[in-house]
């Protein structure tokens, strides 16, 4: 017998059910619904009447505030209910909490679930309650409506055989079947694969073609940046190769490069930090909450598992969405509308981050439309480790591999193999087992008693049980010495896995440590101290194979050598595809007040504060510049600033910068701006590049011919970049899926993401600035040299539906200057605060920093002026009618406010004396200073250009997110 | 002697060290201790002079916050717990900390087992990173009142600054469950007790159920409140979060020049010294 609890609030007031009620208002437009209530439903298997009785008013029901049902439902008054539960099998995290209590108890409770339930009052009918649970409650991936109560919580089954996959006989179009929708290999990887089985006189097991499959997907080997290309008939070298040698740029600071799971640099006092950004698109295309948990998870144990084990210490997340009210009619069969996913997926960073005590320090969104099929959900994560255990180790033959944390169960098959195909109609239904339910404690605890293991020095190497589970755990650890592996000594959430499943199972919260035998009982002392279970499965044993077997069955059997050098290098070959774009410019004559509006209201620009203030970013104490500051702590910093070492000055800055829509229009320039926007950011808090590192995430369509040539020209802008800069990259990332295939064979390419971040060391936090206006009377400058001809994909163009092939082109040669200047000036304290230009342009960085100041500003933009003759002609005005003719003092005034050149600062300065001294040897310009009159005042020398109230901008400029999270502040 | 700080660890604990260099940074000397070391008695409570309970998520806030080690620490711990309440030993919550607390029952009353007061889940319905203004009332926590009454140790005022007088101050809050609520009665006891030592107010300095400067809908504006011996004190915002000038996000706007969470650990360790 199962008993069903039923707990709700005593008041009417719901804060769940009202943000649910205004969220299908919003999104569905249902205005007949009246009220909303919630409740908890918690059902206990296994234990008598009395203990269940007990067990609801020591643990589940508090009647201060609650009404509670003991086996009988409640909301009998409603008008429709539903219940929404995880599904059986996927691991709802809160049942380990309601055994554990019973436990401590001393009450008998063989298993638990817990759901939720949502009672509609008012006149809803069962179509619209039908479409409130399909667009706003249910994820069928995870989640399932209660109709009948369960009759039996607890999840069993019979042990699956291995099977033999019969390779050895099938022809092309058998093998092209065997991979697809599983396995992502091509026909001539499968051909490898079953020549390597011809050659040994046996087929395969099911288990060795799913760790084939595992280890040669490209989410794990990344087959197409270690490709020989050949570019508009160019022969080129490997991707991968290019972006490796960047490492020689400025070889001192690298610990650790391109080798472990996350790049280490040095730190100060004998530490090293390391980062890592990772993206997690095709699950939180499909399961927005739980992908992003799985996100965050995932890289907060990659840097966990990097040298000995470093500790965690901040957290980064980027998104790119459709725009939030992008029409369901434009929406792709089998994907999520875009405010769900957002509303989900900003859910999922704050539930993990926030539960395992890492910051979120740093983050944006960006919106484009052709995000529509496939968001870009990315998470970084930095940590700090003792230089001496910052390097990676290989296992000792005779080892130990020992599993650690969470338990294996079914979800999470398929990860690896299924984050490298495109998305179709079909990804939910074929890959839904593929998504994990992160558990965010089972992960703290795990890294709780990791790092006591390393402190302890127990612990010789380490990885995750991510992609491909112990596959790529034990294969990776082993492929130089060879492992054996017994998986009935695997603990399992429940029976019923097939050994090959057991084997793949990916989860965050389980990781593989290599151990000396001597050292095992200590080990299991520490783990049992910390709740955390941990048991050997076998050891690096010298045979140069993986070899695993489940009882006395041999489930996988294969050498090293095949598994790892295998796999054949690609060629492929890019061909650029020339790109019609016409120019069209925004009407000379523009409501400047209007459009400056709109400008703070885009998705790129707008403030990001109820997102922001989810994530906790002053968690361990350690926030020296945080996301938000300013007079009423609204007003965005560049980047992040951190004390890792709570007793010393020193800082860890994190900055990132991307623009998809500039590289949808010209990769090679769209990915300077990228890298410009991330040093920028990284310069204007108070960093310096001399101490810092580049993390490269290249999120991009199937590496078609011309895919691929848009990719190698962002990798030649990385490298050209990096070289200017004298920066290396320590880490990086490719996601080569972001396609979407229709069933009429149409394609949808979403538009290429290169991410950049930035992370590095400075002496002294007290030598940092924010955004925020400091005084009034203060000078403002511009530093850098603004390019005012080429506006194509900004902000501006997009929302005057303008057009250009022209994105901005920095001039890169006063540029290193503008970046070492503004470093070393705010070293010496000499400036107020900085900012720097990016969407938006000057216009929406000086509004935010008058936020900051809770000030006005008065500029003049005659100083600014066209150096280069404009390249466009009358003929390609379209529409517009303009006749004078470009050049000196009738610069567009429209073009200097909005442009958005990476590399340009606006800048507070005492007075203009201070900044023609600070700021003579580079480009800059006295554009005005702060005034106490809450309007910003711009004129062209004598004429007045606009005047604007910093109040309606700044509401414009909150007003899109405070709607998308019901935000009232 | 420095008085010695059990900081008490579990699974989903995570404020825990900088709570740690809080109370090592103003003279006090912490040590972490698992809930499981106190179940087996490899370290005792009776050891330390100051227990404190940080911030966090223990076990993931599964059914409510805090509830889980509550009910751990009813099951396993009562007897330590009651031994080192009874010995004057000092106890703070912070965030999780006091949910934890106020679920076991030791606040606000400090009848162990007996849950009289609750932190319910915000009005807002969703976790909340702020910086918000208090204001410390006059309270029976004798190291935080600043009207003490006469025959007691004197301390120093809090140095408080920043233009902010009578006792307000600025802290960060995080949370998802902070919302103080119990019955009328028990409400209208707490403040005839002068159990409320913090609440929430705006800028003028007044306690206010005006959202974001009440981040959670309080109930009274009550944002930390003390056992009648005054010995036990919990809060939802986090002292140890500004004992640095660099932990406030407006620190380069200057005007601060004590950090606003140190007098709590200043006068909590002096007050354990004597």
């Amino acid at each position: 017998m199962i008993h069903q609890i039923s707990i709700t609030a005593k008041s009417k007031k719901d804060p769940l059910g009202q943000d649910l009620l205004a969220e299908i208002k919003r999104t569905l437009g249902i205005n007949n619904i009246k009220n909303i209530r919630t409740a908890k439903i918690y059902r206990l298997q296994g234990v008598s009447l009395k203990k269940a009785q007990e067990f609801t008013q020591k643990v589940l029901f508090e009647p201060i505030d609650q009404v509670m049902s003991f086996d009988k439902p409640l909301f009998n008054d409603a008008g429709q209910k539903i219940e929404v539960a995880y599904k059986l099998g996927v691991m709802n995290p809160e049942v380990g909490s309601l055994l554990k209590s019973a436990i401590d108890l001393g009450i008998n409770l063989e298993a638990a679930d817990a759901s939720r339930q949502y009672a509609f009052y008012g006149g809803l009918t069962k179509e619209q309650l039908a479409e409130i649970a399909v667009r706003l409650l249910v994820n069928k991936t995870v989640e399932q409506i209660i109709e009948k109560p369960p009759k039996n919580l607890i999840i069993t089954g019979k042990v699956q055989k291995t099977e033999k996959i019969l390779i050895r006989n099938m022809n092309d179009s058998q093998l092209v079947k065997l991979s697809k929708d599983k396995l992502f290999l091509n026909l001539e990887e499968m051909k490898v694969i079953q020549n390597y089985f011809k050659k040994i006189k046996r087929d395969p097991t099911d288990c060795e073609i799913e760790v084939l499959a595992q280890t040669w997907s490209e989410h794990c080997v990344h087959k197409t940046f270690k490709a020989k290309l050949i570019v508009d008939g160019k022969v080129k070298k490997p991707l991968i190769e290019r972006i490796k040698a960047t490492i020689k740029n400025n070889p001192k600071i690298v610990v650790s490069a391109f080798v472990d799971n996350a790049g280490v640099i040095d730190f100060y006092d004998g530490f090293a930090i390391n980062g890592k950004v990772e993206t997690h698109n095709s699950p939180s295309a499909i399961e927005p909450y739980g992908g992003a948990m799985t996100g965050s998870g995932g890289v907060f144990r990659d840097i966990l598992g990097t040298g000995q084990g470093a500790k965690v210490v901040a957290s980064t997340d980027i998104f790119c969405f459709a725009p939030p009210n992008t029409s369901s009619k434009l929406i792709p069969p089998g994907c999520l509308p875009p405010d769900y996913l957002l509303r989900k997926v900003v859910a999922g960073v704050r539930d993990y981050g926030n539960r395992v005590g890492i910051p979120t320090n740093n983050g944006s969104v960006h919106f484009h439309q052709d995000f529509r099929a496939k968001p870009t959900v990315a998470a970084g994560a930095y940590g700090i480790v003792p230089k001496k255990q910052a390097k990676k180790q290989w296992p000792k033959k005779g080892d130990l591999i020992l599993t650690i944390g969470g338990r294996t169960g079914r979800d999470g098959i398929h990860g690896a193999t299924f984050s490298s195909g495109e998305m179709t109609d079909r990804t939910i239904s074929v890959s839904g087992s593929a998504v994990q339910i992160g558990n965010a404690i089972e992960e703290k605890r795990m890294i709780d008693a990791i790092l006591t293991l390393r402190q302890n020095g127990l612990v010789r190497t380490l990885t995750d049980c991510g992609a491909g589970g112990y596959s790529s755990a034990v294969g990776e650890m082993g492929q130089k010495i060879g492992a054996r592996v017994y998986l009935e000594k695997v603990l399992l959430k429940y029976t019923g896995l097939a050994p090959w499943e057991i084997f793949l199972s990916e989860s965050q919260e389980r990781m593989v440590l290599c151990v000396s035998p001597r050292q095992i009982k200590k080990v299991k002392e520490i783990c049992q101290l910390y709740n955390v279970e941990v048991t050997a499965i076998g050891k690096f044993d010298g045979s140069k194979r993986l070899k695993v077997l489940y009882k006395d069955q041999v489930v996988c059997d294969l050498a090293m050598k095949f598994l790892h050098e295998g796999l054949p290098q690609r060629k492929m070959i890019g061909t650029t595809a020339k790109k019609q774009i016409k120019e069209k410019l925004p009407a000379k004559n523009i409501d400047l007040e209007n459009i400056w509006q709109k400008i703070m209201s885009h998705g790129n620009v707008c403030s990001k504060e109820p997102i922001v203030r989810m994530y906790d970013h002053t968690v361990q104490g350690t926030s020296s510049l945080p996301p938000l500051c300013g007079v009423n702590q609204d007003a965005p910093n560049d980047g992040a600033v951190i004390r890792p070492i709570l007793k010393k000055p020193y800082g860890l800055v994190i900055t990132h910068g991307l623009n998809p829509s500039l590289n949808k229009i010209d990769p090679y320039k769209g990915s300077i701006w990228a890298i410009l926007e991330a040093v920028s950011n990284y310069v204007a808090v108070g960093g310096n590049l001399k101490d810092a590192a580049l993390i490269d995430n290249f999120i991009w369509s199937f590496p078609d011919e011309k895919s691929l040539a848009d990719l190698d020209k962002s990798v030649d802008a990385c490298i050209k970049m990096a070289k200017i800069l004298k920066m290396p990259f320590v880490s990086g990332k490719d996601s080569l899926s972001s396609t979407y295939r229709f069933r009429d064979g149409r394609i949808l390419k979403i538009p290429p993401v290169l991410l950049i971040s930035v992370f590095g060391k400075i002496p002294d936090v007290n030598k940092t600035v924010s955004s925020d206006f400091k005084k009034i009377g203060s000078t403002i400058v511009l530093v850098g040299k603004p390019d005012i001809n080429n506006l194509g994909g900004t902000v501006y163009f997009d929302l005057t539906d303008s057009t250009s092939p022209n994105v901005s082109s920095p001039d890169l040669q006063p540029t290193t200057k503008v970046l070492s200047t503004i470093t070393s000036v705010i070293r010496n304290g000499e400036v107020m605060s900085v900012h720097d230009i990016s969407e938006g342009g000057l216009a929406g960085s000086l509004a935010e920093m008058c936020f900051g100041g809770d000030c006005g500003a008065k500029i003049d933009l005659a100083n600014i002026k066209n150096y280069q003759k404009i390249r466009y002609s009358k003929k390609m005005e379209n529409s517009v009618n303009v006749t004078d003719t470009p050049g000196v003092g009738k610069t567009r005034p429209d073009f200097i406010l909005f442009n958005e050149t990476p590399g340009t600062f606006l800048v507070e300065v005492a007075n203009p004396q201070l900044a023609q001294k600070l700021f003579a040897k580079v480009p800059h310009y006295i554009l005005g200073q702060t005034i106490a009159d809450q309007s910003i005042i711009v004129a062209q020398g004598s004429k007045k250009i606009v005047r604007i109230d910093v109040g309606k901008l700044k509401q414009s400029w909150q007003k899109p997110m405070k709607e998308i999270f019901h935000y009232e502040a | 002697m420095k008085p010695k700080v059990c900081i008490l660890r579990t699974d989903g604990t995570n404020c825990d060290e900088e709570l740690f260099y809080a109370f090592e940074k103003f003279g006090a000397a912490p040590q972490y201790v698992h809930v499981n070391q106190l179940r087996a008695k490899s370290k005792k409570l009776k050891a330390f002079q100051i227990l404190a309970l940080p911030g966090g998520f223990s076990y993931g806030d599964d059914v409510a916050s805090g509830k889980i080690l509550a009910v751990e620490l009813i099951s396993y711990l009562k007897d330590q717990l009651q031994e080192f309440i009874s010995k004057n030993g000092l106890v703070i919550g912070i965030c999780n900390g006091f949910q934890t607390l106020v679920r076991t029952g030791l606040l606000p009353f400090g009848h162990l087992g007996k849950m009289e007061a609750t932190l319910a889940q915000n009005e807002s319905g969703h976790f909340e990173c702020r910086w918000i203004r208090l204001k410390i009332e006059k309270s029976r926590c004798p190291f935080l009142n600043l009207y003490l009454k006469p025959g007691l140790p004197t301390y120093s005022k809090p140095g408080l600054d920043n233009g902010l007088e009578n006792g307000v101050f600025e802290l960060a809050v995080n949370h998802g469950e902070g919302r103080f609520f119990a019955n009328n009665e028990t409400i209208a006891t707490m403040e005839q007790s002068n159990l409320v030592v913090f609440r929430y107010v705006d800028g003028k300095g007044k306690p206010t159920g005006h959202y974001p400067e009440n981040p959670n809908g309080s109930i009274n504006a009550i944002a930390g409140v003390c056992d009648p011996t005054g010995r036990i004190l919990g809060l939802m915002p986090h002292p140890e979060k500004f004992v640095d000038i660099t932990q406030y996000p407006n620190w380069r706007r200057g005007k601060v020049t004590e950090p606003h969470g140190a007098f709590i650990f200043k006068q909590l360790i002096r007050f354990a010294t004597v």
